[in-house]
């Protein structure tokens, strides 16, 4: 048999493979080079950047609850600028697609990050966070529908890169959401970012974050994170789904590729598994060649009850 | 770089109550490994716990490609640890940390090692670093532990020809006290040479270290102790919050510090 067609189409790019990583997870480049290829990554999906540095929340930041974390960075970043300035040259050295995670509190940050980073060249893709839910005030876009499209809208007026919008599952109907971002002129979704959850110390009766609040990843939240791109996909059909929430292994992948996305992100497995994204996508071509699958595009959606 | 090692279990015993000596076959880590240098560990073979832990590098023999822990079995990692027979496989990735122990270069330098706890193991690697590269380095070893029975290293110091000095709380062995009660005389003593100290240990011990040493004008390394989620430089769950206003990961930014860089909260 000849190798199977991995390469998928998010918007305007085409991802060797469906792997990418999930923002907050990968740093901004130079971490991971010197541990996997990123050239064999679908796309390198950076940390969240803002128009100001910022220092984030104070520790502890990261717990471990069963089968998950919950995190409380606060989205520690030394601004756009710097991101220009010092991030992206070394980015621009690898043939992957690059897309950056913007994060703001306002329409004009938002859209402020947009035009520079397009006209800073060597960005590929904008993943717009509306669903933070580590700082004040950043859930208020990702849970109304009419703040959302104002703001894709808004973002969409000054970029021609591919538009990404990262959903929340933190809201009452995310289809709504999910449409509002699509309608606005959003190329693709990402889903789902973190869970707000918490945790408590018995012994010294304390919330174990500094922040008491947090967002819950890893393989805890698989289970919620499939039904969300499920319901998504079966609602929008024809958008892009990047689907990502627990993912650790290739099986992970393939059921959230059956389920509707047409890429996955890896995130909290790269914490345990330095690798683990170019070990999925090695995985996932294997899971085709295994069972005869010639393209990787034949199996978005394609579960059946 | 790096990287993930899928090592064999070479022995893994006792030495006090509650800690063991894990020692691997794993080649590409002993050739890499420097004193300073951690590595995470993952024992469960479902995800809970999910994240590895992480331990210092003990001893390397790089000849025969090995290097060992020694750790204190205090929960679910630790016990797993503690379970492996030789022969089967301890899940590592390292070596991990950016910037690690630098020895003093001077040639006549006091090199002062204050160890707690399982801050003992990093330092006994260093001070075995500094034999082989120097002939008769000037080494004194001070230990501190609660009580004589959870004292790790010394009869391998000394018989290693260390000059190594306890302090337990209970005074049940060495001094009673502190190691601090021991590390000002010690100052005062080695006043007319060059001195570096290097720190590991509970947090409080090392915080009352580096505040001795800041106190009487002495350089002072420490490695800090704090939870390292991913220690590959990308999760930013490591910070620490340095005496110039920045906020670095202590995984690739450290975990050695200065401890005049250290901003205690
Ligand atoms: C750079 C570095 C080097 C280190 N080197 C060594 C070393 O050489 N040897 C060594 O033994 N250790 C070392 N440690 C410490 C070691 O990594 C930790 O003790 C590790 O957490 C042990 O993992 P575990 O799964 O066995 O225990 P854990 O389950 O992580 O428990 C660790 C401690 O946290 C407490 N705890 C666990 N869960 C909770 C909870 N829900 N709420 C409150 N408290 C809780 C436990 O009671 C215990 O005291 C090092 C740490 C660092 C940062
Ligand atoms: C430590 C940490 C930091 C994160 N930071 C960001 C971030 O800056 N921006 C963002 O959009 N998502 C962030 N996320 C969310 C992830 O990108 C991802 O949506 C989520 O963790 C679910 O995937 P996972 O279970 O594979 O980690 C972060 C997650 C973690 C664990
Ligand atoms: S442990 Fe993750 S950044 Fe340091």
């Amino acid at each position: 048999m000849t190798t199977p067609n991995t390469a998928v189409k998010i918007g305007k790019l085409t991802l060797r493979n469906p792997i990418v990583t999930g923002s907050g997870t990968f740093g901004f480049g130079p971490e991971m080079a010197n541990i996997v290829d990123l050239n064999k990554l679908g796309a390198v999906v950076v940390k969240s950047t803002s128009r100001e540095a910022r220092l984030g929340n104070p520790t502890p930041r990261i717990v471990e609850t069963p089968s998950g974390i919950l995190n409380a960075i606060g989205l520690q970043n030394s601004g756009v600028d710097n991101f220009i300035a010092e991030k992206l040259p070394f980015l621009r050295n690898y043939d992957v697609p690059i897309i950056v995670n913007l994060v703001g509190t306002e329409v004009a940050d938002y859209v402020h990050l947009a035009e520079k980073l397009t006209a800073a060249g060597g960005v590929h893709g904008l993943e717009i966070n509306i669903s933070c839910p580590n700082v004040s005030h950043g859930c208020d876009f990702a849970v109304d529908p009419v703040l959302t499209a104002e703001l894709i809208r808004e973002v969409r007026k000054v970029t021609d890169l591919t538009l990404i919008t990262k959903l929340s599952p933190n809201v009452t109907d995310m289809v709504l959401i999910a449409r509002a971002a699509v309608d606005a002129g959003s190329d693709a979704l990402s889903l789902i970012n973190t869970l707000i959850g918490t945790a408590i110390d018995i012994r010294r009766r304390k919330f174990r974050l500094a922040n008491i609040t947090g967002g819950l990843s890893g393989p805890a939240v698989k289970p919620i994170a499939l039904r969300c791109v499920w319901q998504v996909h079966r609602a929008l059909p024809n958008v892009p789904l990047i689907g990502m929430g627990g993912i650790m292994s290739a099986t992970d992948a393939v059921e959230f590729l059956l389920a509707g996305a047409t890429a996955v992100a890896i995130g909290t497995a790269t914490f345990v598994n330095p690798t683990a994204a170019t070990d999925v996508a090695a995985g996932l071509e294997a899971y085709l060649v295994e069972n005869g699958i010639n393209d990787v595009n034949a199996l978005v959606g394609a579960v059946t009850q | 770089m790096p990287h993930q090692v899928f090592a064999r279990v070479l022995s893994n015993d006792p030495i006090i109550a509650g800690h063991q000596v894990i020692t691997c076959d794993a080649p590409s880590l002993a050739a890499e490994a420097q004193p300073g240098h951690f590595v995470n560990v993952l024992t469960a073979e479902r995800s809970d716990p999910l994240l590895r832990k992480p331990f210092s590098v003990y001893t390397v023999d790089r000849d025969r490609g090995q290097i060992s822990l020694l750790y204190s079995i205090v929960g679910a990692t630790t016990e797993g640890m503690a379970r492996k027979r030789p022969g089967e496989i301890l899940d590592i990735v390292g070596p991990l940390g950016g910037r690690l122990f630098q020895a003093d270069p001077r040639p006549n330098a006091a090199h002062i090692m204050v160890g707690g706890g399982y801050g003992v193991p990093p330092l006994v690697f260093l001070s075995r670093e500094l034999r082989l590269a120097q002939s008769e380095p000037n080494i004194t070893f001070i230990i501190g532990a609660r009580r004589k029975d959870l004292l790790l290293c010394e009869a391998e110091l000394i018989a290693a020809g260390v000059d190594a000095r306890v302090a337990t709380e209970d005074g049940s062995h060495g001094i009673s006290g502190r190691v601090t009660d021991v590390l000002e005389p010690l100052l005062l003593e080695k006043s007319g040479l060059p001195v570096t100290v290097y720190c590991c240990g509970p947090t409080p011990m090392m915080r009352a270290v580096a505040e001795l040493c800041l106190r009487l004008g002495v350089t002072c390394q420490l490695s800090v102790e704090v939870a390292m989620p991913c220690g590959i430089g990308v999760c930013m769950g490591c910070v620490l919050d340095l005496t110039d206003g920045r906020r670095v990961r202590c995984c690739v930014d450290g975990p050695v510090f200065e401890a005049a860089e250290v901003k205690w909260s």
